[in-house]
């Protein structure tokens, strides 16, 4: 299997997005654009240029008409994915660190960091796919404010429209992060990134540990595969330690890990740097084709 | 230059007199629907060099969502914008290639890797250590220089004992040494008498089936899942043609062991492969 690599950013990368039919990749990082490229050969289809600071995350609507994007500008950008234009921008007081559209694509989620006395919010705001995509609501419809602990990340699951704290649970060790969470294809369940060096997949319901996948460099990132049981998970230690790390330590490798039996099955090496980010390839549209059909098509 | 004739006039052309001037690029297209390109450019030491190419065609139908196709007629845009068509070399590279089998036990898997990889380092470190050894008398000069060369026989190797198959081909001794060349009419001990080639691999021959009208669709894959429910399959051999990289019908499997053989030859003799019916023997030695 031979990667093809993508180089579009100067600066390290912070998330990477496919879309719902796997088609299309989004990739965002540091140097404030936001690229989309095809997944089938790796070739960039353009830039989404307008961002001012870092951009931290990015998410892409369930009908790939919508991206959206959040920042250290203190913005959340939205963007008509097709011309590349931004069709709307919402200020926050402070930097965005996560955006997640919800499964249906009607709502989109925004975290904001906990700094400068402000505390961290997640802002609910309602999209809209009308005929003018620039007309969206002003004002978030729904803002949950983080009053005992710092949100990083946030994701969805069954959206309900209260807002309020259903449960409170510290899964990973005192003071360290949880730097990425993405849920099984069901939603159901979901899996954490923490940089205490360990993956736990959690269930929706009552946010009991179903599994705990242990690492042995703190994780920034971690993905449930859809068509096998597997997990992936990638981190390295800190940007600052890096030029006194060997690439061959093994620490910037992605790791494959069983997710029922918690067993590591393997390593893909070929990153020289920690793993920001990880997302898998949704599950193709399966193409039902009888043998002799596809011996006709092979001729 | 041949070139010369049918200018329209000398003044126009800009590569008049210019030595760096390559040929045109030529395109030949072949019987076999594969294209024959023939281009010249300059290599590193800006010597002239002819790159001939044969290019092979194939279109690979996928069907995706109307919504997918449709986006992909989509134009590019930002920093893309105007930019042709298909992956551009400063965005996009392939890597190297990278080995993924999912294992539990792949830490003892990569450590063997690696040790392998590292005794291989080169060829003089391997025989660092190994001394010269004559075959004849065991002494420590070439078995060529030895002075019984003419009046005595090899003494048997004792490290042939490995492979204890047949037994017949260790028999005679001197074939046995597997780095020395030996020829025909002396394998076996010098009693074969030149009567059949490549003493090694007639044991092989014995467990070999030789399968006839085979698909020309059919992949080696498929005839290796095929025939190794019947046991281990050491060797598949599909001829196929070496233009159109179609199977011409015919396929050799090869057994570890012969009672596997004959099995997978009652069983799949007559068994319908793809449209047709296969047939299956031993292979009979060339002659």
């Amino acid at each position: 299997m031979r990667p093809i690599l993508l180089s579009g950013h100067e600066r390290s990368l912070t998330q990477i997005r496919f879309n719902r039919d796997g088609d299309l990749l989004f990739s965002v990082s540091k140097d404030k654009i936001v690229c989309a490229w095809w997944s089938a050969n790796g070739e960039r289809l353009g830039t989404y240029n307008g961002h001012q600071g870092a951009v931290w995350t990015v998410d892409v609507s369930p009908n790939t008409v919508l991206l959206a994007t959040g920042s250290a500008d203190n913005t959340v950008r939205l963007w008509n994915i097709k011309t590349g234009e931004c069709v709307k921008v919402w200020d926050f007081p402070t930097a965005v660190k996560r955006v997640a559209f919800s499964p249906d694509g009607s709502k989109l989620l925004a975290v904001t960091e906990k700094r400068m006395g402000f505390l961290g919010t997640i802002a609910v705001l309602d999209i809209n796919y009308g005929e003018n995509l620039e007309d969206q609501a002003a004002e978030p419809s729904l803002k949950i404010t983080c009053e005992d602990s710092k949100a990083t990340v946030a994701g969805w699951s069954f959206p309900r429209q209260t807002g309020d704290q259903l449960l409170n649970v510290q899964v990973h060790e005192f003071d360290s992060q949880i730097n990425d969470i993405q849920f099984s294809s069901d939603r159901t369940s979901f899996l954490t990134a923490s940089k205490d060096k360990s993956a736990k997949l959690l269930s929706v319901r009552d946010l009991n540990i179903l599994k705990t996948y242990t690492a042995d460099t703190p994780l920034n990132s971690a993905s449930i595969t859809p068509k096998k049981d597997y997990v992936i998970l990638g981190g390295g230690q800190a940007a600052m330690d890096v030029t006194t790390t060997s690439a061959r330590q093994g620490k910037f490798e992605a790791r494959f890990y069983h997710k029922i039996f918690e067993d590591e099955i393997g390593r893909v090496r070929g990153h020289f740097g920690p793993l920001n980010t990880i997302d898998v390839h949704p599950p193709s549209y399966f193409d039902f084709m009888y043998e002799v059909e596809r011996e006709q098509m092979r001729k | 230059m041949s070139r010369s004739g049918n200018r329209a006039d000398w003044a126009d052309d800009e590569e008049f007199d210019d030595p760096s001037a390559l040929p045109a690029q030529q395109v030949i297209s072949n019987k076999d629907g594969t294209k024959t390109v023939i281009s010249y450019r300059f290599n590193d030491d800006n010597k002239k060099v002819k790159v001939t190419r044969r290019i092979k065609t194939t279109v690979v139908r996928e069907n995706v969502n109307p919504q997918v196709a449709e986006r992909r007629q989509w134009p590019k845009f930002g920093n893309e914008k105007g930019h042709p068509v298909g992956p551009s070399f400063d965005t996009t590279s392939v890597g190297e290639n990278i080995v993924f089998r999912p294992s539990t036990n792949w830490k003892a898997q990569a450590k063997e890797a690696e040790k392998e990889g590292g005794e291989k380092g080169s060829i003089q470190d391997q025989l660092k250590d190994k001394k010269v050894k004559c075959r004849i008398c065991s002494g420590e000069h070439f078995t060529a220089r030895c002075p019984f060369k003419d009046t005595m026989a090899p003494v048997e190797e004792s490290t042939a004992g490995g492979a204890g198959d047949t037994g017949e081909a260790e028999a005679g001794g001197l074939g046995a040494g597997k780095s020395s060349y030996v020829p025909p009419h002396m394998r076996n001990g010098g009693s074969g008498g030149g009567d059949k080639m490549g003493g090694r691999f007639e044991k092989d021959d014995l467990a070999t089936l030789r399968v006839t009208n085979v698909s020309e669709l059919a992949e080696e894959q498929e005839l290796r899942d095929l025939f190794e429910r019947f046991g281990r399959v050491t060797r598949v051999f599909l001829a196929r043609d070496r233009e159109t990289q179609r199977a011409k019908g015919f396929a050799f499997i090869s057994y570890a062991d012969r009672s596997d053989a004959e099995s997978a030859c009652a069983k799949l003799d007559g068994f319908g492969y793809r449209h047709l019916i296969l047939r299956v023997e031993f292979a009979k030695r060339a002659t």
